[in-house]
C-alpha cells in the first residue's frame, strides 16, 4: 500500500511541469554557487599570495633585523569558506606581529572591498536556506489540502487505505522525488570543485558532504512544515500564504530579530572602551619605563660598543618584559570579560534563532566549514602561536623584541664595508591549520541533531493534523 | 467605467482575508524594522559619544606633541535607520598622527562579527524582499484568476474596453496595495518624532525621496506581476512564474552581478597595496638612516681636532640643532612616503572605481539593485561611504599635523627618547624637555563629510529613471499581454 502511495506522489511530482522549471533554475543555481565559491576561491588565493609575497618583499634589501619591526600573517582562503561564507569576510584577515603584545586582525574583505558588502554573495549556505526551502514549500503546500480541492482525496479514501499510511507516504514520495533530484546539481558541482583546481583533502570532503546532508535534512524540515500546513487548511491558497509568511519569518525575520535582540538585552562593553582603557594603562607604563630608561648605566667594566649594546638589550628587554606581563594581566582580564558576556550575548542569540530551521542549519553548514564565529578566535590563537614563534626568532637575530614602539638607527661609522643583507627566508613562516572534523562536528552536532528534531516534530504534527483532518 | 473597475479591485484586494493577514505581517515588519533602526542608531550614537570621549582623554595624557597619537571616528547618521548599506561593513575610525596614512579600521562587524552572521533588518531590506514578495503575491492572479472564477468572461459580455479594464487593474491593485502601507509608514515617521531622532530637513527631504524610490519599486512589481497573470492561462503556473522572477531579481541578479564583476576586473587587496607601501617606506626610512649616519660622520668630522672637552660642549650646544635637522629630514622623507601611498591609493581606487561602474551595470538589470543602490546613496550609506569619509580624515590630518607640529615647536622637544652609543661619549639617554598633560582646547575638529542633496541627485536619476523604464515596460508588455488574451 504504502509504496503505492510513494509512487504515485514521485510520479505526480516528477512529471509536472511545475517540477520541471523549478528543479531547472534550482540546480543552476546549486552550480552557479559551486562555481561561484571555486572562482571567489582563486580570486582569494591569488589576492592573498600576492599579499604575502609583499610581506616578504618589504623586508628585502634591509641589512639589520632590528629593521624588520613587524611582519603580517594573513588568514588564508579555505576552499569551504568559500561555499559557506559565514562570517569570513566581516572579520579582520591580516594580523600585524609585533613579538609582542596583543594581536588584532584588520582589514575585512568587506571593509576592503565594501562593493561585496553591498549584496553579500552568492553561497552555498544562502542558495540552500533560500532557494531549497522555498522549493520545499512550493511543492508541498497542496500535498492534502490540494487533492481534497481536487476531490482526490475523497476518492482515495473510498477505499480502505488506513490514514497513517496515506501521510507517510506522501511524505517519503515528496522528499524522494525532490530531494533526490536536487543530489545531481550538488554531485556535479562537487566535481566541479577539483576541475576549476580547488585543492579539497578528504577532510573537507567530508565536511562538505557533512553541510550538503544538512541540507537535505534541513529541507526535510521546510517539506514536512508545508505537508503539516497542509493538513491544517482546507484550501490550497490560503495555505500558500500561510507558508510564504511563515518562511519569511523562518529565512528572513527570525534569525535577524534574534540576534539584534540579544545585542540589546545583553551588554558587551564596547572595543573602543576596552581598547583605551588598554591604551592609557600602556602609556602610563611606558612613561614609567622611561624614567627606568634614564636611568639606565652601563657596567664601568664595559667600555666595548658591542658588549654595552648587548648589555642595553637585554635590559630593554627585561623592562619590556615586565611591562608586557602588567598589560597581559589586565588586558587578558578585560578580554576576558568581553568574551565572557559575548558568550551569554550569543548563547541567547543563537537561542532564540534556533527557534528557526533556516538559522539552525546556516549555524551548522557554518561550523562545518569552519566559517562560523569561532574563525576569529581560532585566527587569533594561530597568530598568537605564530607571534611566540616570531619572538624566539628575533630575539636570536638581534638579542630582544621591542615590540614595536621603537625605532633603530644604527650609523656605524667605524668602516667603509656594507652590512649584509638579512634574508627573509630565514623568517617563520605562518601556518593556518583550520580545526579537524572532530572539532567542527562537535560543534555542529546540537544543530544537526536540531534539524533532526524538526523533522520528526513537524512530521508528527502532519501525522497527527492529518487523522483529524476531513477529507470530504 | 474605469472608475468602476478601480473600486471593484480595490475591494476584491483589501476585503480579502489573505489581505488582512499580509497586510499585518507586512506593517509589523516595517514597524519592527525603523524599531530595530532607531535602536541601533542610538546604540551607535553612544558608542560613538564615548569613543571619541575617551580619545580624547588618551590624548590629554600623552607627554609630546609630536608623537600625538588621535583618533577619528565615522559620525552616525540618523539614515541608517531605515538604510543600513555598508555602514556595518566599513570601518569605524582612522588613526590620525604623523605616522600613520589615513586608514579606517574595525568595523562594527568585524568587532562584533555576531551581528554579522544573520545581518540586520532595515527598512530598505524590507521594501525589497517583503514588499515586492507582497506586490507579486496580489497581483499574480489579477486576470487569470478572474478567468478561471468565470468573471473575465462575465465582465466582458458587457461593452467593457480591455484597455481600460487593465488600466483600471493596474490603478486598483496600486492603490488598494499602496493606501494601506501609508499607515505603517506614518507610525514609522511617528516613530521617529517619538524617539527624538535629530533629523533636519534634508533628512526629511532624502527620507522622502527614499519612500518615493520604494514606491516606485513596488509598482515595478505590481506591473509585473500583472504582466504575467495577463501572458498564462492559470493561476498556478503563473504564481511560478512570477516566484521565479522574485528569487532571481531579488536575490541572485544583484549578487551575481557583482560577484560578475569582481571575476572580471581583479582589484588587488588592500593587503598587497599596504606591503607595496611598506616596502617603499621601509627603503626610504633606510635611506634616511644611510643620510643621518653620513650627517653624523661629517660632524665628527668637524670635532674631530677637538679635544674631549671642546667637543663636549660643541656637541652639548649643537645637540638640539642636530637633531632639529635629522627630524627635518625625517618629516621630508614622511611627506614623500605620504604621496607614495596616496597615489597607491589612487590607484587601487581607480581600479575599485571601474569595477564598481561594472558591477552595477549588471545587477541594475534587477529592479531590486536599482532600489538599494539608490536608497544607500540616499541615505549616504553606500560604498563611497569609506572613500567620503576617508578622504575627509586626509583633509583633517593635514591640519591636525600641522597643528601638533606648531605646538612641537613651541614646546621644543621632539618626545620620543633617544638612546646613542657613541664611540667617545659612550651611552648617552635623552628624554624630551616637556612634561604634563597636553593642553588641547585649540585641537582643530574634524568635521564629517557632508554630501548636499545637490551631489545626491545625479546618480539617483539613473536609478529611479531605470525603475520607471521597468515599470512601463511591465506594463506595456502587460496591455499588450491582455489585448490578446482570450477570456474565456
Amino acid at each position: 500500500m504504502i509504496r503505492l502511495i510513494i509512487e504515485k506522489e514521485l510520479r505526480e511530482i516528477i512529471g509536472s511541469t511545475r517540477f520541471a522549471i523549478t528543479f531547472a533554475i534550482c540546480s543552476i543555481l546549486i552550480l552557479l554557487s559551486f562555481y561561484v565559491g571555486a572562482r571567489n576561491y582563486q580570486v582569494s588565493l591569488a589576492r592573498h599570495e600576492a599579499a604575502k609575497r609583499e610581506n616578504i618583499r618589504r623586508m628585502e634589501g634591509l641589512t639589520d633585523w632590528f629593521s624588520v619591526q613587524e611582519v603580517r600573517v594573513f588568514l588564508p582562503p579555505q576552499p569551504l569558506a568559500a561555499l559557506v561564507t559565514g562570517v569570513s569576510n566581516d572579520i579582520g584577515r591580516t594580523t600585524e606581529v609585533r613579538g609582542r603584545g596583543e594581536l588584532s586582525a584588520e582589514d575585512s574583505r568587506f571593509n576592503d572591498d565594501p562593493i561585496f558588502a553591498v549584496f553579500r554573495f552568492l553561497d552555498l549556505d544562502f542558495i540552500f536556506q533560500i532557494v531549497l526551502s522555498l522549493f520545499a514549500i512550493l511543492f508541498a503546500y497542496d500535498t492534502i489540502s490540494g487533492e481534497k480541492e481536487r476531490g482526490t482525496l475523497r476518492l482515495s479514501f473510498a477505499n480502505a487505505v488506513p490514514k497513517d499510511k496515506y501521510i507517510l507516504g506522501k511524505l517519503v514520495g515528496s522528499f524522494l522525488a525532490l530531494a533526490v533530484p536536487l543530489v545531481l546539481p550538488m554531485l556535479i558541482g562537487c566535481l566541479l570543485l577539483p576541475l576549476l583546481g580547488v585543492p579539497m583533502n578528504s577532510d573537507e570532503w567530508l565536511r562538505l558532504s557533512l553541510i550538503i546532508g544538512c541540507g537535505l535534512l534541513y529541507f526535510g524540515a521546510f517539506l514536512s512544515i508545508a505537508i503539516f500546513v497542509s493538513t491544517r487548511t482546507q484550501r490550497t491558497s490560503s495555505s500558500f500564504v500561510m507558508l510564504l509568511v511563515v518562511w519569511i519569518f523562518a529565512v528572513l525575520i527570525i534569525p535577524r530579530t534574534s540576534v539584534l535582540f540579544a545585542g540589546r538585552a545583553v551588554d558587551v562593553p564596547s572595543v573602543d572602551e576596552i581598547a583605551s582603557q588598554k591604551n592609557r594603562l600602556s602609556a602610563q607604563l611606558w612613561e614609567e619605563d622611561r624614567k627606568k630608561m634614564g636611568t639606565f648605566k652601563p657596567a664601568a667594566s664595559n667600555n666595548q660598543p658591542e658588549k654595552i649594546m648587548q648589555e642595553f638589550n637585554s635590559f630593554m628587554q627585561s623592562i619590556a618584559d615586565e611591562r608586557e606581563k602588567k598589560m597581559e594581566e589586565f588586558g587578558g582580564r578585560l578580554n576576558e570579560e568581553r568574551a565572557n558576556r559575548q558568550r551569554v550575548q550569543e548563547r541567547l542569540a543563537f537561542g532564540l534563532a534556533r527557534v528557526s530551521p533556516s538559522a539552525t542549519f546556516s549555524l551548522a553548514a557554518t561550523s562545518l566549514a569552519g566559517t562560523s564565529l569561532s574563525l576569529k578566535d581560532h585566527f587569533r590563537e594561530a597568530a598568537n602561536a605564530y607571534q611566540k614563534q616570531y619572538a624566539r626568532f628575533m630575539k636570536e637575530k638581534t638579542g630582544m623584541v621591542t615590540g614595536g614602539r621603537m625605532m633603530m638607527f644604527r650609523n656605524e661609522t667605524d668602516n667603509g664595508h656594507k652590512p649584509k643583507p638579512i634574508d627573509p627566508g630565514e623568517m617563520p613562516s605562518f601556518a593556518y591549520d583550520p580545526p579537524s572534523v572532530g572539532n567542527v562536528f562537535g560543534a555542529a552536532l546540537p544543530d544537526i541533531g536540531l534539524l533532526a528534531l524538526f523533522n520528526i516534530i513537524f512530521f508528527i504534527a502532519a501525522y497527527v493534523g492529518f487523522l483529524r483532518y476531513d477529507v470530504r | 467605467m474605469i472608475s468602476t473597475v478601480v473600486t471593484k479591485e480595490l475591494k476584491a484586494i483589501i476585503l480579502t482575508p489573505k489581505f488582512t493577514a499580509t497586510f499585518a505581517v507586512c506593517s509589523l515588519l516595517m514597524l519592527l524594522s525603523v524599531y530595530v533602526g532607531i535602536n541601533e542608531y542610538r546604540a551607535s550614537t553612544k558608542q560613538y559619544e564615548t569613543a571619541t570621549q575617551l580619545a580624547r582623554q588618551e590624548m590629554r595624557e600623552q607627554s609630546s606633541w609630536m608623537g600625538l597619537m588621535n583618533r577619528t571616528y565615522r559620525v552616525p547618521d540618523p539614515m541608517q535607520i531605515f538604510v543600513s548599506g555598508v555602514n556595518y561593513d566599513v570601518g569605524r575610525w582612522s588613526a590620525v598622527n604623523q605616522f600613520s596614512t589615513v586608514k579606517l579600521r574595525h568595523s562594527a562587524y568585524s568587532d562584533d562579527p555576531i551581528f554579522a552572521v544573520f545581518r540586520f533588518v532595515d527598512f530598505s531590506f524590507i521594501v525589497t524582499v517583503v514588499l515586492s514578495l507582497f506586490a507579486l503575491l496580489f497581483t499574480y492572479d489579477a486576470i487569470n484568476g478572474e478567468r478561471e472564477s468565470g468573471t473575465l468572461q462575465l465582465t466582458f459580455s458587457n461593452a467593457v474596453p480591455r484597455a481600460q479594464y487593465i488600466l483600471g487593474k493596474l490603478i486598483g491593485s496600486w492603490l488598494g496595495l499602496v493606501i494601506p502601507l501609508a499607515l505603517p509608514v506614518t507610525l514609522a515617521i511617528l516613530m521617529m518624532f517619538i524617539y527624538r531622532i535629530p533629523l533636519t530637513p534634508e533628512h526629511w527631504s532624502r527620507f522622502g525621496l527614499i519612500l518615493g524610490a520604494g514606491l516606485l519599486y513596488f509598482t515595478v512589481f505590481i506591473a509585473i506581476g500583472l504582466f504575467i497573470s495577463a501572458v498564462t492561462r492559470h493561476s498556478s503556473t503563473s504564481f511560478l512564474v512570477a516566484l521565479v522572477i522574485w528569487v532571481l531579481a531579488v536575490l541572485i541578479i544583484p549578487r551575481a552581478g557583482v560577484i560578475g564583476a569582481g571575476q572580471l576586473v581583479p582589484v588587488p587587496s588592500v593587503a598587497e597595496i599596504e606591503g607595496q607601501h611598506d616596502a617603499y617606506a621601509k627603503q626610504r626610512w633606510q635611506h634616511l638612516n644611510d643620510e643621518n649616519g653620513k650627517r653624523w660622520q661629517e660632524r665628527n668630522a668637524q670635532m674631530s681636532n677637538f679635544t674631549k672637552e671642546e667637543r663636549e660642549k660643541y656637541r652639548d650646544d649643537h645637540l638640539w640643532a642636530w637633531m632639529e635637522e635629522d627630524d627635518s629630514a625625517r618629516k621630508a622623507m614622511q611627506k614623500e612616503t605620504d604621496r607614495h601611498a596616496v597615489k597607491l591609493n589612487e590607484d587601487l581606487r581607480n581600479r575599485q572605481a571601474t569595477q564598481q561602474e561594472l558591477a552595477f551595470i549588471l545587477s541594475r538589470f534587477s529592479p531590486a539593485s536599482s532600489f538599494q543602490l539608490t536608497a544607500m546613496n540616499l541615505a549616504g550609506t553606500n560604498i563611497d561611504l569609506k572613500s567620503r569619509y576617508e578622504d575627509a580624515i586626509s583633509v583633517y590630518r593635514e591640519t591636525f599635523n600641522k597643528f601638533t607640529e606648531k605646538k612641537q615647536k613651541e614646546s621644543g622637544g621632539m618626545g620620543g627618547i633617544r638612546v646613542t652609543f657613541d664611540s667617545d661619549a659612550g651611552f648617552k639617554f635623552d628624554v624630551p624637555r616637556e612634561r604634563g598633560s597636553l593642553n588641547l582646547g585649540d585641537m582643530p575638529q574634524f568635521t564629517a563629510p557632508a554630501r548636499s542633496l545637490r551631489e545626491v541627485l545625479p546618480p539617483t536619476m539613473i536609478d529611479v529613471g531605470l525603475m520607471s523604464l521597468y515599470a512601463m515596460a511591465a506594463f506595456v508588455a502587460a496591455f499588450l499581454g491582455f489585448l490578446r488574451y482570450d477570456v474565456r
